[in-house]
């Protein structure tokens, strides 16, 4: 239980021992409350204020299986609101085994230095000058820390838009085959690790000093329980091994909820070109992996290996929110097209989403034509050679809405909605409204429910109180570690004992369902809704941009009816 | 009546004779709900089968109408 906080002005490195006010906190819960309370929220994001908070989950680094996620935040460049992005991949796992809860970059390098900070198998961190590696691709910059530092070696690096200080740069995370195709890509948080003069971190995997677990005995039987049920449930058991989330195409369309054509309509034309069947049958023909193990301890496998033509690898992990960003939104109906896309944003550094919000806004805008995939190509090449579009197009969405006075932008706190129109799932409206991290759809999403027939996607009854509860419990799990895929197997009070079990052995504190997730899920949002208001916001950024109120969605024409007042009660705990 | 019917997921594996993207023409009784059709095509209730029609989701209950095109699909809970 350390922290190591690494001063980028003085190049200080200082180890500390967890002190009590964080004590029990971890991914999620560590980056937003010590943000709130170490972070002025009215300080410059990309300058020496803000602070870069890297948390493995409390589970991490344990060995119950899936909790390989890591959590990043910091004040965004993006919403100008606190930020939580969690990726897959080995760090976390790498990071829990050497007994690390956080890692904190702090102050600021000099201008043009560039640094690498590097965690060996006993857990002693140094920073390394990196002056070579700058503006180097992120595939090339993994391939050569794994020619250097070996293969068990974890990567969470920046491509050339976090070295430009572009508010749409993610960080990459490296997976179990070395590709840095995992991403925290929203809020821009590349941006911040590039102003702090930072490349990459890089994590030994082979660490053997985890904190204990307080009661292995009961820890150890919660896990196989866990295990079991996640490999019994139908989703992560059978559904995501074979399709993966690319299995949301079909059902979002048949509902009439995937924006498409930067969200003039619900439907898409040839979305079964895109469908997550057609992605495994065309991964299939031509060699690839349908289903892949992408990050540590997994045991779910709903990554894949998009091949191209002749066998050779474009892009890991060719997910849900990346064809609906670069396919639905923009009207391109081709996965080669949108699988080069995802390899571009993922080699140069920036978030799949924003990006292809952004592209559909400029389409939409008339700078190219809807369905034009090389005009896509070209403008994500551009955020790479750091052009004055691209570098428009590297800041978001509503960067491009603004250079092209376009008002038509789906953001909300200035971050893009992910694939589910508000306007035909209002549960999904209420959650990008109100959450503390602008339009995020992992801060709770409705879509199963409404697949499982208890919730209308299209009527407002009850919908603020599953928003709210739903933001609570996966607050909460982003503390653990979890994958959200697992997570699923738990969400059920009943099917969710045996992780409550597993996270009280491990820290030795007895939780009930009140602390878990209700208390801790509450308190993280409470950090971070303070932050938000002590950096200006207010009621009226917890809203849609107006076309969704005004403008009919086909096939329902239906507009999003959730009134303001409801969205204020959302936090009403 | 007879319905349409496409299979997606894990689903379209599960039942014999069916070839995407054609589908399946179901000859059911009239007055047939969401729940028949899934026990007619031996799709078992804990796959968490989803039924869309029309753009939109049915309860077990619903009755299905003739010459409708069906989605079936499996629950997902997010991406």
């Amino acid at each position: 239980m350390k922290f190591i906080r690494v001063n980028m002005t003085d190049k200080s490195i200082r180890v500390q021992d967890v002190p009590e006010e964080y004590s029990g906190l971890g991914g999620r819960g560590l980056t937003s409350i010590m943000i709130n309370a170490e972070v002025s929220p009215k300080c410059d994001p990309l300058g020496p204020e803000n602070k870069l908070v890297v948390a493995p989950g409390l589970l991490s680094g344990t060995p119950l299986q899936n909790t390989s996620r890591i959590s990043i935040g910091a004040k965004s460049p993006l919403t100008g609101g606190i930020k939580e992005s969690n990726a897959g991949g080995t760090v976390a796992a790498a990071l829990g085994r050497l007994g690390i809860t956080g890692i904190i970059i702090e102050g600021q390098a000099q201008e043009r230095d560039l640094s690498i900070l590097r965690v060996d198998k006993e857990g002693e961190a140094g920073l390394i000058p990196a002056r070579d590696y700058k503006g180097m691709r992120t595939y090339t910059f993994v391939e050569k820390m794994i020619e250097l530092y070996g293969k068990k070696t974890s990567v969470l690096c920046i491509g050339p838009a976090g070295e430009y200080r572009l508010t749409a740069a993610s960080i990459q995370s490296s997976d179990i085959d070395g590709h840095p195709c995992r991403a925290a890509a929203r809020g821009g948080l590349g941006a911040v690790m590039g102003a702090k003069g930072l490349k990459a971190l890089i994590v030994d995997q082979r660490g053997q000093s985890p904190d204990p677990i307080a009661d292995p005995e009961v820890f150890k039987e919660a896990a196989r329980a866990i295990a079991k049920a996640v490999k019994a449930h139908p989703e992560p058991g059978h559904l995501m091994p074979t399709l993966g989330t690319a299995a949301l195409v079909a059902p979002l369309n048949s509902m009439g909820a995937f924006p498409s054509y930067n969200a003039r309509k619900g439907v898409m034309n040839g979305w079964e070109q895109i469908s997550g069947e057609a992605l495994a049958e065309l991964i299939k023909k031509r060699g690839g992996k349908t289903t892949h193990m992408g990050c540590a301890q997994c045991i779910i496998h709903c990554s894949n290996v998009f091949v191209d033509t002749q066998g050779k690898y474009v892009t890991g992990a060719l997910e849900y929110e990346t064809i609906w960003a670069m396919g639905g939104m923009t009207g391109i109906a081709d996965l080669d097209t949108i699988a080069r896309l995802d390899f571009l944003c993922d080699d140069i550094g920036v978030d799949t989403m924003s990006t292809g919000v952004g592209v559909a806004v400029a389409m939409d805008a008339g700078y190219k034509e809807f369905e034009d995939g090389n005009a896509a190509i070209e403008m994500v090449e551009e955020i790479g050679r750091g052009t004055e579009f691209g570098r428009i197009l590297g800041n978001g969405p509503a960067a491009v809405g603004k250079y092209f006075n376009h008002p038509r932008v789906p953001v909300v706190k200035g971050q893009g909605i992910a694939g589910y129109d508000p306007r035909a799932m209002l549960g999904n409206g209420v959650t990008f409204a109100t959450s503390p991290m602008g339009a995020d759809h992992t801060a709770g999403n409705v879509i199963g429910l409404c697949l499982q027939g208890k919730l209308d996607p299209l009527k407002a009854e009850g919908v603020v109180e599953i928003s709210r509860n739903l933001q609570i419990a996966i607050a909460a799990f982003d503390c653990t570690g979890h994958c959200f895929m697992a997570t699923v197997a738990v969400l059920d009070p009943e099917a969710g004992e045996p992780f409550r079990k597993a996270l009280s052995a491990k820290l030795g504190t007895e939780l009930g369902p009140e602390d878990f997730p209700g208390a801790m899920g509450v308190r993280v949002l409470k950090a971070e809704r303070e932050f938000n208001k002590r950096a200006g916001f207010t009621n009226k950024d917890d809203r849609l941009p107006k076309f969704f109120y005004e403008e009919p969605l086909p096939p329902h024409n239906t507009v999003f009816v959730i009134s303001d007042e409801e969205l204020d009660t959302v936090f009403d705990f | 009546m007879k319905i349409k019917v496409k299979l997606y997921g894990t689903l379209r594996h599960r039942v014999a004779g069916y070839h995407s993207p054609q589908g399946l023409e179901v000859e059911i009784p009239d007055e047939a709900t969401a729940k028949d059709l899934l026990d007619t095509l031996k799709i078992p209730g804990h796959r968490g089968a989803v039924f869309i029609m029309e753009g939109r989701i049915l309860n077990a209950d619903d009755k299905l109408r003739h010459g409708a095109l069906l989605d079936v699909f499996e629950t997902i809970h997010g991406g």
